[in-house]
């Protein structure tokens, strides 16, 4: 209600005016009724009295007007906030200290959640996107999880679903736009029509696709990204229905997506969306049985839930087993959150154990106020004496120093809030580096709410108990010991030592943690990833394939390009992998069969990882011959195929026999047949990640597995700037129009690898030391406070002839008991929450006791310390002094 | 004029103030004589939950507050009805009638 609000406002902030005219209104009824008594005979006096008694005492009048104006509540919560404030202005030491703690603690919790908020709450900018799913194959019987469909999978699936109101197949195919300036690379998304409707996205210029464009036979047509448009097409307003030359072949432009929307998975800046049918490439794979080529992206119907889709998916995979025998019996299919498969695992969890750092780590500072709080409080005893006897309920004097921590709580949040802008850029490794651009992390309004609700819980969880306990000091005592100095009250003396036990636990938690995450990274960065890293370069020369078309141009450039590189000085020792260790995300896979020896896994191919690798290759890695040769000139595109596996290879595929001689049948298409014979065995490479052990592995030689280019490795000991150049100078003897990308040092490409969780130990690093550095100034202030509590009790001790070490040695003990108590607590804490570390270990258990035992031994010393300087302070009382101020 | 009126059940000192008020501006003392004049000295409000009685009307918005002069040239503190507080009015002197109406027959039947 409107003047509901006006008044208790007016009454708020024109309290003068207020109260004046209810002075003079009540005024002008006594005087009219004086005069009315006057007039029917009564003495003025008389007449005074009784119309003051019938208006019932003029000053409980008024403040029954006020209640009903209902400004007791505001004016009260007003004044103690101006109160609050002049006790904080009063005392700007503690003030200072407790902001700037809070600030750490509400800072460190705000920028986290804001990546929190980005990554894991609402990581995808398309509408009710918790409602969009993967669908995905699985065998279990051949081991493969969670695979893409086939075509007959995918048309069965989009036909006959009944549970998803929009689905969609895509993959990525990269193809080479020309015409219109220099031709380029550009990411493609090969997509069914309904890509964008399940998405619930609608493009900026134009129309998305129709279901007549899905059609094999259609004619052409593309959507560009609105970066592509501006950029390359100068923002051409005329570019619905002109043609662009996609691998040679002309589309028409039907449509422009805008520049905020970013496709899943592929989320290029400059993009471009053809028709499935439309792409040579998949096209030929719809046709090829039992070939898996297909992601599917799927929107769950209204009112369908999540269970129902799963179990009509797995109906949906026995059916087609039925149909399609040969290509799909084993196989099953299943659906998964494309939130969480964009996000992934990893980043989940290592986001939520930095939140529960954080989190701790904001407990820890909500102690430290506690505890100054309460140390405040004794202080203060005489002050609340006074107040109660004076006639202030227990609830106002709560209400009173409540509102007193609330101020400080917000004072931490806004300061907090200002940290948290400063660092949440830093925040962008903690996030998928997969996905980078689908959400930038930044301080929203979902974050800046949530500051505040921090920063208010924070206040209740240090105030509360302080501000009960200094409310409810006992009236008669504190009148009394105002007399003198005010000694602390048993019960907070206890609560002081219980917070202070308390963070030194969870500063204990916290310790183990980054000391688990500590020795897992340092472990992780110094396993040998089983190749040479120092002085080896990596770039990337892409061909255009229309004017590339054959294998044979592949290797004539491979070979030439080589042959010039190594003329360049100093460049000597370079190759062409494909790929190269640490070069694409996750795992390349070949499937392959061993000629001679039964189909396995009932007609599923075993895989492993392989590269395609011209003849220098492991002498430019440094990877170890075991037996047999290396790939030479002569295993070139004519000559007899061959092939080279790695260890792992032959532990898990010849056990028992020498695999030199045997022969592997694998290849692209259409060579997956092609048998090829293993001459050589060499050492084992970490090529994905320095984490994942590795894997069985083949090579062949690039000419006779050539590719369109691709990425090149150069051993050299000269500078980047040379080296790059050097790698220009041979590509533009031979094509000036060949780019060179990705160039990088093989150590920069793996420090890359680790980025994540690097920086994950390095935050989590600094928020133990933080805590560290916390608990150390509680248990200072704890100790340091109840010794000078007890100067008098010191002086006696003192005067009666003990000596300053028995003095030093019972303040250390003290303190060496609450570090006990907190470390003891600490530990097993640590012990049952190591656990969701776990995932995020490398070759360190999470109970591993070095951790445990190191990281208590610090917290121990960094305590004693702490109680060092208070205990010297108490072995240094002067007696008569101390007698004296008793 | 010392003998005592009847004291005013709980909850009708709103509805008589609403009530005089819907015959036009007055100021609290007014108000006070006026329920005292109509009900013939009957009904004696007591003065003081009269002004407080006042105050939370405002607050609720049935009533408003202006300062205006007196016929013999003083300041005072005017009270008028608003919209709000004439529907108020209307409910409240319904209610009032159904009740009194339901007491009667009650007290008339046995």
């Amino acid at each position: 209600m409107l003047s509901d609000l006006w008044i208790r406002l007016r009454s708020l902030f024109r309290h003068k005016a207020v109260e004046a005219e209810l002075d003079d209104e009540l005024r002008f009824h006594l005087d009219r009724q004086i005069e009315k008594y006057v007039r029917s005979g009564m003495a003025l006096e008389a007449a005074r009295r009784r119309a003051r008694i019938e208006l019932g005492g003029l000053e409980q009048t008024k403040e029954e007007c006020r209640d009903a104006r209902g400004v007791r509540l505001l004016e009260t919560l007003w004044q103690d906030i101006r109160y609050g404030a002049r006790m904080l202005r009063k005392s700007p030491g503690f003030t200072l200290v407790a902001i700037l703690v809070l600030a750490l603690g509400i800072g460190a919790n705000t920028a986290i959640f804001s990546v929190v908020n980005s990554a894991l709450l609402n990581p995808l900018p398309y509408p009710r996107s918790g409602r969009l799913f993967l669908v995905f194959a699985s065998n279990p019987h051949a081991r493969i999880a969670e695979t893409t469909l086939t075509w007959p999978d995918f048309v069965e699936l989009r036909g006959h679903n009944r549970v998803f109101s929009a689905i969609a197949g895509f993959a990525s195919h990269d193809l080479t736009l020309s015409g219109h300036g220099e031709p380029s690379i550009v990411s493609t998304v090969v997509v069914t029509p309904q890509y964008f409707s399940v998405l619930g996205v609608t493009p900026l210029l134009g129309r998305a696709f129709l279901s007549a464009d899905g059609r094999r036979g259609a004619p052409p047509v593309a959507i560009l990204s609105e970066n592509l448009w501006r950029t390359r097409y100068g923002s051409d307003p005329k570019i619905l229905g002109s043609s662009i030359v996609l691998d040679h072949r002309p589309f028409t432009v039907v449509g422009v997506m805008p520049a905020g929307f970013r496709a899943p998975f592929f989320p290029a800046a400059d993009q471009v969306w053809i028709p499935l049918f439309q792409d040579t490439l998949f096209r030929s794979f719809t046709k090829i049985p039992g070939r898996h080529m297909l992601a599917t992206l799927a929107r769950l119907g209204a009112g369908v839930t999540r269970a129902q889709a799963q179990a009509r998916m797995q109906a949906l995979a026995a059916r087609l087993a039925h149909k399609f025998p040969a290509q799909n019996a084993g196989w099953t299919a299943g659906i998964r959150s494309l939130q969480k498969e964009v996000v992934g695992p990893h980043v989940r969890t290592a986001l939520l154990v930095l939140l529960g750092a954080v989190g701790l780590l904001l407990l820890i500072a909500c102690a430290n106020i506690a505890s100054l709080l309460l140390a405040r409080a004794t202080a203060r005893t005489r002050e609340m004496a006074v107040r109660l006897a004076l006639g202030a309920s227990r609830g106002r004097l709560i209400r009173q120093l409540l509102a007193e921590s609330a101020l400080l709580g917000l004072l931490g949040g806004l300061a907090g809030v200002a940290l948290a802008f400063a660092c949440v850029q830093g925040m962008q490794p903690l996030l998928p580096s997969a996905l980078p651009h689908l959400r930038p992390i930044r301080v929203s309004g979902e974050v800046l709410f949530f500051a505040l609700a921090l920063s208010l819980a924070a206040s209740l969880l240090f105030g509360l108990a302080p501000a009960f306990s200094a409310a409810n000091a006992s009236l008669h005592a504190g009148l009394k010991e105002a007399a003198g100095r005010a000694t602390e009250a048993r019960s907070r003396r206890r609560a002081r030592n219980v917070l202070a036990a308390t963070e030194i636990a969870v500063a204990m938690v916290l310790l183990v943690g980054a000391g688990l995450l500590i020795r897992s990274f340092a472990a992780l960065t110094s396993v040998s990833p089983g190749f040479n890293t120092h002085h080896v370069w990596q770039a990337e020369i892409s061909l255009p394939r229309f004017e590339y078309k054959t294998p044979e141009q592949w290797v004539a450039f491979s070979n030439q390009f080589l042959s010039r590189l190594e003329a360049e000085p100093g460049m000597k020792d370079a190759a062409f992998a494909v790929p190269p260790p640490f070069f694409v995300q996750g795992d390349l896979v070949l499937g392959f069969r061993i000629a001679g020896s039964p189909p396995r896994y009932g007609g599923i191919n075993p895989t492993a990882h392989f590269a395609s690798v011209s003849p220098d290759y492991f002498r430019v890695m440094g990877i170890p011959l075991v037996r047999g040769r290396f790939f030479r000139e002569a295993d070139s595109f004519t000559g007899p195929r061959v092939a080279i596996v790695s260890r792992a290879f032959v532990r898990r595929y010849f056990p028992h026999e020498d695999p030199i001689g045997k022969r592997l049948l694998c290849g692209f298409p259409p060579d997956t047949q092609i048998p090829r014979r293993i001459v050589g065995i060499v050492g084992d490479v970490r090529d994905v990640s320095l984490g994942q052990a590795p894997a069985p592995m083949i090579y062949v030689p690039f000419a006779q597995m050539p590719f369109w280019g691709g990425p090149l490795v150069v051993k050299t000991r000269l500078r980047a700037s040379s080296v790059y150049a050097a790698i220009r100078q041979a590509t533009a003897s031979i094509d000036p129009d060949l780019p060179v990308t990705n160039f990088q040092s093989l150590q920069a490409a793996i420090q890359s690898s680790v980025a994540q969780p690097r920086f994950r130990t390095l935050l989590l690093s600094l928020f133990g030391a933080l805590a560290l550095a916390l608990a150390a100034v509680g248990i200072f202030g704890v100790l340091s406070y109840s010794l000078s509590q007890r100067t008098g009790e010191i002086g006696i001790r003192l005067s009666l002839g003990a000596s300053p070490g028995s003095i030093r040695k019972m303040a250390l003990l003290e303190g060496a008991k609450l570090a006990a108590v907190g470390l003891g607590a600490g530990a097993l804490a640590a012990f049952g929450l190591a656990r969701l570390l776990r995932s995020e270990l490398y070759a360190v258990t999470a109970h591993d006791l070095y951790t445990f035992v190191a990281a208590a031994v610090l917290l121990a010393a960094v305590a004693l310390a702490a109680c060092y300087v208070p205990a010297r302070r108490a072995m240094r009382v002067d007696p008569v002094t101390a007698l004296r101020h008793e | 004029m010392n003998e005592p009126g009847i004291d005013l059940p709980q909850g009708t000192l709103d509805l008589l103030v609403l009530r005089i008020l819907a015959l036009g501006p007055e100021h609290g003392w007014g108000i006070s004589e006026r329920i005292q004049q109509i009900s013939k000295d009957v009904l004696r409000i007591q003065q003081g939950s009269l002004y407080p009685a006042l105050h939370r009307l405002e607050r609720r918005g049935w009533i408003k507050a202006r300062w205006a002069t007196t016929e013999n040239n003083r300041r005072a503190k005017y009270y008028e009805l608003t919209r709000s507080g004439r529907k108020q009015l209307e409910t409240e002197e319904s209610g009032w009638k159904k009740l009194a109406a339901a007491v009667a027959q009650v007290l008339e039947a046995t």
